[in-house]
């Protein structure tokens, strides 16, 4: 074995990446390819009256414009096609910023001035915008994707009318956009009644299959191609509709059609988080212990949809506590569809989290302790008490407590000044779940002794390329660069979305399982092949190493990959299989924040995390997901805001203008720690879930380091200048 | 956007005669701003004349006036030696400003005519009196945190979005304009426009006049200024408050103070009333303060906004009591 597991592997892709070479989807050039561009309602509800193309059919190079009266009809599928109707099918408008014309030209100005000259009446209705208005006629929505929208166990009412200590307060978040610097894009060809989509997406086996379902095709109908993503962060998960009005548009035609969403028709079209308030009440004893958590959650749902996205899933597992009650409510706005968003559990768990600050101040006891207090090694909503195999939050805690130097903080607020800033110190328990999907890969090994995987998952910019390759090479005995992983085609076998933090737990396993059978076959080959001169040999007396092949005891007795498959005369072809569960990964961050209170000025400072996420498979790639999920966190927490007109239901800023994230400047340096133990539950490299964990502890631990500072305590982000003045 | 025509002139002269001679034409140098105004359809021009080789893109000092041109790029006069030492506060203004790569395309001229950020005004298909006369203001009634309490109306809420015209007034700098009617020299506290009704008229420009050169004098003054920038984020965002100050002081006495702020007017805001309580008096926290709700006392803050009118004074002691030595 190699040892490249684990190692901080550069990226195998970040040549072709940072040169131009890597291919994004909309950088292919297909023959005779029309650009489109949609035409998106400029009310909010209603119903759209008539359209006229005139002026827009005679701009110079259209070829078409295509309104709900000529789009074919289409079977609405299921999730991933997370919304409940799909445009242009009729004449109902449900939200701003709804496709209601597509038109086709030559050019892709062509198309955008065309689409400006397309003329829309509407029969208007008045919209609702704002939560806060109709917060009267919240709703439990029904279950989604199986998950029932309130939980409870023990008696929490009761638990915490009896409690000794009280925490009862709202939390708040607004709708945010996910904003990847790659605007989500379609191309499709349709071959002979075969479509082929070059698609920007979290999951082509999941696009394919919602595609296949909306034409009633078979799946082996459509092919969907995605080697690379320019940022997902759940806004290309589900399939949206620009998706299927894309394939709509060329079998009309009858030509190739690419379509490139703006920024601003991005911010009505892929879904966002949701507008969220969340009533949290802890109850507890005076030594600290949790004795009932009722929570009671509200977010924006549509007149069409009532998905929820941010579930309350930390409430239910973080914490010991017997008497627990979720309810996750929706009121109906006319708004689109809110979706997932990198990380969806933060949302609820910021409220968590602050609430927990407010409980130790309450309670005089340190933050850190009140968390070490109520840890469970059980599984809190397991009925059989089912423990968790290989936790290690305890270690989280005390390592990044350490590095931060948590010991030497004064717990009373508003008293550390360095001059005229004020001096705050917070900390937050991070954790999310992460989800396995059944995945297979498919491994070659070709004459010219090198490797070739083929999954059908994708590399969303996380490093899945680099991983996939260094777990393969390290199985194998192969250099590195004798391995080519290939992703992001249905071509491949199905293998797992990239969501849900789920793609290495669900495909680091079977790339293993693969790199396993393919080199016991190729130690098959080399030990019966009279030729070798491993003839004879015992197979489990052959070891692999850099591309060879050795007899453990006798070094001379020696062959190659390459010669082996070479005699052999094809390529060694393998699938490989294993099975993961779903699971949790943990970690804490702790971080400073300076303020000068006068000014409403406040720079986070420093971050320190630690993190349990199983065994690092590539310590580089993990630690961007911190600096990422962080970074994501100072956003969140500090400046990210979707702001709708409360009037017209329309987004006021859909651009990277006026929609801030955080830029270099307001992200200090973030040490990253980690514990990596292998998960005893994750199968063959003891591999946990962990891209959305890190960050989500991050925007509560900014508010419990802001009451620290200056003694104030906030419970609705963005926390801008005007709320620390 | 429309398709839309090019030339490049070569001298202001030039430019000038094809933009009269040519219909729904406008003049352009970065583009940093125009060219999102005409892609989000905040704006329409058949004709862009290139204004960047023009030879009035120099930043010199003499012994009376800094001349600035009005193809300068921002970059060149934050980083001129004199212009950091001698009128710092253009300089930290204009760093204030963008971005790095912002800065090195964007000119002066440009600067001083870049439109508003208020998002209704950028969004086509929003109501905006300022890009639609007559069509309302929805920020009145919506989203108004960026926009302002000073000098605004029934018609017209929005801040104008540069820094460095707020530093540039606080300097009595003077704009030199090039038109079909010939020379001309403005005040630059004259240059800007309240919006009573007719907010889609910002500036004093007449049609086809071109920014040539901003004039600065040279004073004591200008080498004791500042400028203090509060928003939403670190770099690379407009202003939430803003201060450009200068101060002299005798003692603890306030010879000459020139102020001015942004973020919170319609235009680029000066009072001079403001100045006057503070001019002879002692320095003091008590007279700042008094100056500062005296620069408030018209203020007319929305829902959204109605933060700045305490910030703006909190902007105000900050940058007052820095520059007079009172921490």
């Amino acid at each position: 074995m190699s040892g490249l597991v684990g190692q901080g592997v550069a990226r195998v892709d970040g040549r072709a990446k940072v040169t131009g070479a890597a291919r994004y989807a909309a950088d292919n050039e297909v023959a005779g390819v029309l650009h489109g561009f949609l035409v998106m309602s400029t009310i909010a509800r209603g119903e759209v009256v008539e359209i006229d193309t005139g002026a827009a059919l005679a701009h110079p190079g259209v070829v078409a414009v295509y309104t709900h009266a000529d789009m074919p009809r289409l079977k609405l599928p299921d999730f991933p096609f997370n919304r409940r109707f799909i445009p242009m099918q009729d004449t109902r408008v449900h939200h701003h910023g709804q496709p209601v014309a597509y038109v086709l030209a030559q050019t892709l100005e062509q198309a955008q001035e065309a689409a400006n000259l397309v003329k829309v009446r509407y029969r208007a209705e008045h919209p609702v915008a704002r939560m806060a208005d109709v917060l009267d006629e919240a709703f439990l929505p029904e279950k989604f994707r199986n998950r029932p929208n309130e939980a409870a166990r023990g008696d929490a009412a009761a638990a915490l009318e009896q409690a000794e200590v009280r925490i009862d307060q709202t939390y708040s978040s607004p709708m945010q956009h996910h904003n990847p610097i790659e605007p989500h894009t379609t191309t499709a060809v349709w071959e002979d009644g075969t479509l082929i989509l070059y698609e920007s997406t979290q999951g082509v086996v999941f696009a394919r299959n919602a595609v296949a379902f909306a034409f009633g095709k078979g799946r082996e109908s459509v092919r969907v191609i995605s080697p690379y993503l320019g940022g997902g962060f759940g806004a290309k998960g589900p399939t949206y509709p620009h998706t299927l009005l894309t394939a709509a548009a060329a079998q009309l035609a009858g030509r190739p059609v690419k379509l490139v969403l703006s920024r601003a028709q991005m911010y009505t079209s892929n879904g966002h988080r949701a507008e969220y308030r969340h009533h949290l009440r802890l109850g507890a004893t005076r030594q600290g212990m949790l004795t009932a958590i009722v929570d009671t959650s509200t977010a924006q749902v549509t007149r069409v949809e009532e998905n929820i996205y941010n579930g309350s899933d930390s409430t239910l597992r973080l914490y010991a506590c017997p008497n627990v009650h979720v309810r996750q409510l929706g009121v109906r706005l006319d708004l689109p569809t809110s979706s997932y968003m990198r990380s969806p559990e933060t949302t609820a768990h910021f409220g968590l989290e602050t609430a927990m600050d407010e409980l130790s101040y309450e309670l005089g006891i340190d933050p850190v302790e009140l968390r070490i207090r109520n840890h469970t090694e059980v599984d809190q909503q397991s009925e059989t008490g089912q423990a968790y195999a290989g936790k290690q939050l305890l270690e989280c805690y005390r390592a990044a407590a350490e590095a931060f130097g948590w010991a030497r903080r004064s717990p009373r607020p508003g008293v550390t000044r360095d001059g005229d800033e004020y001096v705050g110190w917070g900390m937050a328990t991070e954790t999310h779940t992460y989800g396995v999907i059944p995945s297979q890969v498919h491994l070659a090994i070709g004459p010219d002794g090198r490797a070739t995987l083929r999954a059908a998952t994708q590399e969303i910019g996380t490093g899945t390329y680099t991983v996939l390759t260094q777990v393969v090479a390290e199985g194998l005995g192969m250099p590195l660069g004798h391995v080519t992983t290939l992703l992001g085609d249905t071509a491949y076998p199905e293998a797992s979305l990239s969501a849900g933090s789920s793609t290495m737990p669900s495909v680091a396993g079977p790339a293993a399982d693969a790199a396993r059978r393919a080199r016991d076959a190729v130690i098959a080959l080399a030990v019966a092949d009279p030729r070798s001169p491993l003839l004879g040999v015992p197979a489990e007396e052959v070891v692999t190493e850099n591309g060879h092949l050795f007899a453990r005891g006798d070094r001379d007795r020696r062959d190659t990959y390459r010669n082996v498959v070479t005699r052999h005369g094809s390529a060694v072809e393998v699938t490989g299989r294993q099975d993961n569960t779903a699971g949790h990964s943990f970690g804490a961050v702790f971080l400073e924040v300076r303020i000068q209170p006068r000014l409403g000025r406040l720079r986070v400072t420093r971050v320190v995390t630690a993190h349990d996420l199983g065994r690092v498979l590539n310590r580089r790639t993990a630690r961007g997901q911190v600096i990422g999920g962080v970074t994501w966190g100072i956003g969140f927490a500090l400046m990210e805001h979707t702001m709708v007109d409360p009037n017209t239901a329309r987004v006021v800023n859909p651009n990277l203008s006026t929609y801030l994230v955080p830029v270099c400047a307001d992200t200090p340096s973030v040490e990253a720690l980690f514990v990596d133990r292998s998960e005893p539950d994750g199968k063959l490299l003891g591999v946990r879930g962990f891209g959305e964990t890190p960050g989500t502890g991050v925007p509560a631990a900014i508010g419990n380091a802001i009451y620290h500072a200056i003694g104030r305590r906030l419970r609705d982000v963005p926390f801008t200048p005007d709320k620390l003045l | 956007m429309r398709a839309f025509g090019y030339t490049v002139a070569g001298s202001p002269a030039e430019a000038v005669r094809i933009a009269a001679s040519t219909p729904e034409s406008t003049f352009v140098a970065g583009g940093t701003d125009l060219l999102n105004l005409m892609r989000d359809g905040a704006e329409a021009h058949d004709h862009l004349v290139d204004v960047n080789r023009l030879g009035i893109d120099g930043v010199a000092v003499d012994s009376r006036r800094l001349r600035v041109g009005g193809s300068a790029r921002m970059r060149q006069v934050a980083e001129h030696p004199r212009v950091r030492r001698e009128f710092p506060v253009l300089s930290e203004a204009l760093l204030a400003s963008a971005s790095p790569q912002v800065r090195n395309m964007a000119s002066i001229g440009g600067n001083l005519l870049q439109r508003t950020r208020c998002g209704y005004f950028r969004d086509a298909a929003s109501a905006c009196n300022k890009r639609v006369p007559g069509s309302g203001c929805p920020a009145i009634t919506g989203h108004n945190r960026g926009h302002a309490i000073l000098g605004g109306g029934d018609h017209c809420i929005a801040t104008h979005p540069s820094d460095l015209a707020v530093a540039l007034i606080a300097l009595d700098a003077t704009v030199h304009l090039l038109g079909p009617g010939g020379e001309r020299a403005v005040p630059i506290a004259d240059f800007y426009l309240l919006p009573g009704s007719t907010p889609d008229r910002e500036t004093v420009m007449r049609p086809g006049e071109l920014i040539t050169w901003v004039d600065v004098p040279r004073t004591a003054l200008a080498g004791r200024s500042r400028y203090l920038k509060l928003r939403d984020r670190a770099t690379f965002e407009f202003a939430v408050v803003s201060v450009a100050a200068a101060l002299r002081t005798s003692g603890r006495v306030v010879q000459d103070v020139r102020l001015a702020f942004g973020g919170v007017g319609t235009r680029p805001w000066r009072d001079t009333q403001v100045e006057a309580a503070l001019r002879g008096r002692p320095l003091t926290g008590q007279a700042i303060a008094e100056a500062g709700r005296l620069l408030v006392r018209d203020a007319e803050p929305y829902e959204g906004n109605r933060f700045k009118v305490e910030l703006v004074q909190r902007a105000l002691v900050s940058i007052l009591s820095d520059l007079g030595g009172l921490r």
